[in-house]
């Protein structure tokens, strides 16, 4: 531990730095929570499909309280614990005031670690309506900004087609406590057909799962998080990871594969083992990943191809075996691909070029794959997590690790279970109409894009 | 559940030790009762950086309180190796609680993550929240166990200062009543026990080997250590335990050497409940909360 | 009404040398951590499965009912009933054929056979002080370092009773038996600095080449068997003195096992509860057979298991030409050398009541992953480490492949048995 790092968790040290304004920072609403307030939905220009989606997750709301246009701002007399606006059928530039006219009152009275959703459609139309459509994405990471104690604003595109059913799961994550470390964010739902009437609390039951870098830290939290969900888990890890592997794969009652996932052969052992079991796999996260930091003038060769082998190549051929395999030990239709990218990827880091390359690549392999698996209705999507306090991240030096953990809209590093919970958000049957996306698990990091 | 850690606004600051504290003055001092009527701690915290863990003492420890030996080492075990830190700081010569005459009432440990014996540790132990009780002033003794910088245990070991004040108001504290119970299983506790958990501890508490010194703090015979009989009955919970959660403990009465117990375990919605009990199930020893995280 | 005992899977830790990084963990951690990691490998977490046997040949008094307590301790359901059984060194092989002996009766429908040793951690009957202060000795690096550990001993540490490692009724360790076999068969040097050779180099081929993978999980930190030497050749193992047989002798500390301290287990199941349970199924356990002979009477002690192979195949109406992998377990190089020509022995073998010699084969069969030697030798684990293993290699050649498996163990004993590819 660094001298600084002494001073800093020593009690005056505290006592300076809350003085300072690092205050501690709030407890965030996890796992499957609702806003602990009343739901408050602004249906905008007579948009309905929000409307349509909350009562299909049965939850009931209130109606909004809008901002005048002059004089003092009225009030909700109560926290709310949250504020769904469907701006789906904004178009012009003059619309754009109602965002300001509902979100104005709610945010005030928002709780903590309660939600503002907005949705709205895919950029489309006349040259003002995408500019409203951007626009949308401004406001939202703003709010996100200026939101407090642990609460969020998410942005959706819903896609015109996509029906309340297609919404569901992605409206419950973004209420839920699930989505806690995610905000400021925006993504996509698509139009897929998607037949469910309700949110399941264990949507994997059945479902067989393989997570690579079980063993320990956000894999093990991954592993841990899915089993909960239903689903039976195949964690693998390197073999000498073996013990901590069994202990995970115990506890959940999964089952440990170690196997290194960059050996040429690694695809064709998964699909044997899940085909030797008789098993039929649904879908893979690809949690395992190294770092092997430094500035870019004194990154050589082997460091350079370690992480890029394991972080991106590897998942690449590991995928192309599971996707030729149908049926046999393969993915099987209606399945799920998952990567883990990281903002470091998506933003920069400085000292990770490999690795930040390793993790665009991630996004962008996701991206390119999910338009040609859809005809087998297989989703690609990835998340981002920025800072998660784990084993690795504790290897950081001190002073840059509390600016990366307290640079960001919660003023918090996120916790494992937060990528996994957004991971299991992915698996979920019920979130069909979601992908090729990427989506942060970073708390809003005040660096990069 | 979570102990609460960091709460105290008194000024203190941190000494970094270059290993763990061996039976030094410290530990001498700590041993000796104090006669201040007045409860004060040292004002700072204790640290120590790359400790490395002996397998050979932690397969010992093992072996006396029935865990078996794994990668992953009992939450109880890094108890003990911050102990050391503990008794440096009761015997600190700004410190008029003592190790000898402080009577350990609670002990709350968070396990964060597991704990291979395989990693290499930074330990930290500091006070905070010295108050008042009916009996004497309480003190909390805080430690950490950090791997890689992450903290992946933390614990709470509360004292009763007998006859010691402090200011402040007394805060009376409500436990569930306890009920008696047909004991699951008994445990034989043999009259070298005591030793045997010195020796794996380093707890040099006279009062759990010493008939003589037992007598001198009005015991009739030695008592076992509160934290063997933690460590006991977390054991016995072997193979239902997570791999993060929190344990309570409440200390009620001694259970002297040699001797026999009852103990009972529960199993319900929030987790698991130990009573260790005298041999019919009628008093409890130690009562237990296990409570498993996420 | 018979039922296939199919050969599911193996895990097993990796083997340590006596006194070496398992020195401070007992026969009940070694065996939990051996159960574990099959449980994890299978996921058989919380599941009851019809009875686990397993077993040490160094044994504490406090483990009379080890193997139900290592249950206990481990992530199977605590419904899962156990029991203790001991053969010497055939003890794991004679579990596995307790537990498909069940099976096939139907009497039980999955299982696990296993075994277990600590030379560390062995019932010495005398003070854990002295013990300790012995094992740092033999730790230590210098010559210092050895006084300071000797320099430890009390008196009181001093009590007496070492334990038997003789045979009881001969009084001659293990290896001075060995050695009379060795020279009564004429085996030479290099003929078991050879054998010693090969199983490093192909239990480190595979140890290479990830065969292990799925058949150890790691244990205390140690990853790989500690006692195999992928550099060791014929040459070097020359360079060796003799530890048995006198000055003039050729066994040596190379083409002996090690004391060893390790685990070892084996998942066992009817073929029905293997296909209901989506489970693999490797081999299926065929027939077992045992054998003794009169070595007090002047019977080579370690060649019990040739009259075991040779009623075994006449039952079985098969010759060695019938099977595609052949192992003998390695408890000296000289073992598997005067086994070899036993088996060719026409005379032994009707001494030992066989119709004829059991024949020869192509030696390339033989312990082709590697075997004791390399690998190391806790006592009652070596037949759970050998099942496993010899199933997974004939499961790759494809069904019907047959193996054969035989140990020779304490007491003049030998347990031989084959299995077949599914």
């Amino acid at each position: 531990m660094s001298a600084i790092e002494k001073i800093f968790t020593s009690a005056p040290g505290r006592a300076v730095a809350s003085k300072a304004g690092l205050k501690d920072p709030p407890q965030l609403r996890r796992g499957r929570t609702w806003p602990q307030g009343a739901i408050v939905l602004a249906d905008l220009n007579g948009s309905t499909v929000g409307r349509e989606t909350l009562v299909l997750l049965g939850r009931s709301f209130d109606s909004p309280i809008i901002d005048s246009e002059d004089g003092d701002a009225p009030g909700y007399g109560a926290k709310i614990g949250a504020i769904v606006v469907d701006a789906t059928t904004l178009t012009t530039i003059a619309d754009l005031e109602k965002m300001r006219a509902v979100l104005r009152p709610a945010v005030r009275a928002l709780e903590g670690s309660g939600r503002v959703v907005i949705l709205a459609r895919p950029a489309a139309g006349d040259w003002e309506q995408r500019s409203v459509t951007r626009a949308l994405d401004g406001i939202n990471r703003t709010v996100a900004k200026e939101l407090r104690k642990g609460a969020t604003s998410t942005l959706l595109y819903v896609d015109h087609d996509a029906t309340p059913s297609d919404l569901l799961s992605t409206m419950g994550f973004a209420l839920q406590g699930r989505s806690a470390f995610v905000d400021g964010q925006t993504w996509q739902v698509s139009a897929a057909d998607t037949n469910v009437n309700q949110l399941h609390d264990t949507p994997l039951d059945g479902r067989t799962i393989v997570v690579t870098g079980a063993a320990r830290g956000i894999g093990a939290a991954i592993a841990r998080s899915l089993a909960q969900a239903g689903a039976h888990i195949l964690a693998i890890d390197i073999p000498p990871a073996g013990e901590a592997l069994a202990e995970v794969a115990n506890e959940i009652g999964g089952t440990a594969l170690q196997l290194d996932i960059t050996a040429d052969d690694a695809g064709t052992k998964i699909a044997d083992h899940i085909a030797f079991r008789g098993l039929k796999l649904y879908g893979i996260v690809h949690n395992a990943g190294i770092t092997r930091d430094k500035m870019l003038v004194n990154t050589d060769k082997a460091r350079w191809d370690s992480v890029l082998d394991v972080n991106l190549a590897a998942q690449m051929r590991i995928n192309e075996v599971l996707l030729a395999r149908r049926g046999d030990g393969g993915i099987e239709d209606g399945g799920r691909i998952i990567g883990v990218a990281s903002t470091s990827g998506l933003a920069g880091n400085k000292g990770q070029t490999n690795y930040a390359a390793s993790k665009a690549g991630v996004a962008g392999l996701v991206q390119a794959m999910a338009p040609d698996l859809a005809d087998r209705a297989i989703t690609v999507n990835a998340v981002a997590p920025g800072f998660i306090e784990t084993e690795m991240t504790g290897k950081i030096p001190f002073v840059q690790r509390e600016i990366f953990r307290r640079s960001n809209s919660l003023s918090q590093g996120g916790q494992p279970i937060d990528v996994a919970e957004t991971i299991g958000y992915f698996l979920d049957p019920a979130s069909q109409g979601v992908n090729g996306q990427v989506v942060r698990v970073c708390g809003q990091n005040l660096v990069g894009a | 559940m979570r102990p609460k850690l960091g709460g105290c606004l008194i000024i203190v600051n941190t000494k970094t030790l270059e290993s763990v504290p061996g039976m030094g003055a410290g530990f001498a001092r700590a041993l000796i009762p104090s006669r201040a009527s007045q409860a004060r701690m040292p004002q700072h915290d204790l640290r120590v950086a790359d400790v490395k863990q002996d397998v050979g003492r932690l397969a010992d420890y093992c072996r006396v309180t029935g865990f078996t030996l794994r990668n992953h080492v009992p939450p109880t075990w890094l108890h003990v190796l911050t102990f050391p830190l503990q008794v440096h700081l009761l015997g600190d010569k700004d410190a008029s609680v003592r190790l000898a005459g402080a009577i350990h009432v609670s002990n709350t440990m968070t396990l964060h993550r597991p704990v291979s014996s395989q990693d290499v540790l930074e330990l930290g132990v500091g006070t905070t929240d010295l108050r008042p009780h009916r009996k004497g002033a309480l003190v909390d003794l805080t430690s950490r166990v950090r791997v890689d910088g992450e903290v992946a245990w933390e614990g709470v070991s509360t004292y009763l200062a007998q006859g010691m004040s402090t200011p402040g108001e007394v805060e009376e504290r409500e436990r569930t009543p306890f009920t008696p119970v047909t004991p699951q299983a008994r445990w034989r506790l043999s009259a070298s026990l005591g030793r045997e958990y010195r020796r794996v501890s380093g707890d040099p508490n006279p009062i759990h080997t010493s008939r003589i010194a037992a007598r001198g703090f009005g015991f009739p015979r030695p008592i076992i250590h509160g934290m063997w009989t933690h460590a006991r009955a977390l054991a016995a919970l072997e193979g239902q335990l997570t791999d993060s959660y929190t344990a309570q403990v409440d200390f009620l009465k001694p259970i002297f050497l040699p001797g026999t117990v009852g103990m009972v375990s529960q199993r319900n919605a929030e987790g698991i409940n130990v009573d260790v009990t005298d041999k019919r199930g009628e008093k409890a020893h130690l009562r237990m909360q296990v409570r498993p995280h996420g | 009404m018979t039922h296939n005992a199919v050969i599911v899977g193996g895990n097993r830790i990796p083997f340590t040398k006596a006194g070496g990084r398992y020195a401070d963990a007992s026969n009940h951690d070694l065996l939990t951590a051996a159960l574990d990691g099959l449980v994890a490998r299978f996921g058989l977490s919380g599941q009851r499965l019809g009875e686990v046997a397993g077993g040490a040949v160094l044994k504490h008094p406090r483990d009379f009912n080890l193997t139900r307590e290592a249950v206990l301790s481990s992530a199977l359901s605590p419904d899962t009933p156990a029991c203790d059984l001991q053969q010497a060194c055939g003890t794991s092989l004679e579990t596995t054929v307790y537990i498909a002996n069940k099976i096939a009766l139907g009497q039980i429908e999955s299982g696990i056979a296993c075994g277990v040793d600590s030379a560390s951690d062995a019932p010495i009957t005398v003070s854990d002080g002295l013990k300790k202060a012995l094992l740092k000795a033999s730790r230590a690096r210098s010559v210092g370092e050895r006084a300071k550990a000797f320099a430890a001993i009390r008196p009181r540490h001093l009590a007496p009773l070492a334990p038997g490692v003789a045979e009881p009724r001969t009084g001659l360790s293990m290896g001075e038996h060995q050695a009379l076999t060795t020279e009564a068969w004429g085996v030479t040097r290099e003929e078991q600095d050879e054998i010693a050779a090969a199983s490093h180099h192909n239990l480190a081929a595979a140890w290479d080449d990830g065969f292990f993978d799925d058949l150890v999980t790691p244990y205390l930190g140690v990853a790989r068997d500690t006692i195999l030497r992928p550099d060791t050749s014929v040459e070097k193992l020359a360079r060796l003195k003799p530890a048995f047989g006198g000055p003039e002798g050729t066994m040596t500390a190379g083409n002996s096992t090690a004391l060893s301290d390790g685990a070892a287990s084996v998942f066992l199941a009817s073929e029905s509860y293997a296909r209901e349970n989506k489970l693999p199924m490797l081999a299926r356990v065929v027939d077992a057979e045992v054998a003794a002979v009169d070595h007090p009477g002047g019977a080579d002690l370690l060649l019990g298991p040739v009259a075991a192979a040779g009623r075994l195949l006449e039952r079985q109406g098969l010759t060695l030409d019938d099977f595609a992998l052949i192992e003998i377990h390695e408890a000296f190089a000289s073992t598997v050398a005067a086994t070899l020509k036993a088996w060719n022995d026409e005379d032994f073998c009707r001494a030992r009541g066989l119709s004829g010699p059991i024949g020869t084969f192509d030696h390339s069969k033989l312990n082709v992953a590697g075997s004791s030697l390399a690998a190391g030798h806790p006592f009652a684990a070596t037949g759970a480490r050998i099942v496993p293993t010899l199933a997974k290699l004939l499961h790759a050649k494809g069904p019907g492949s047959r193996g054969l498996i035989s140990m020779c163990a304490a007491g003049g004993q030998g347990i031989v048995a084959i299995v077949e590819a599914v």
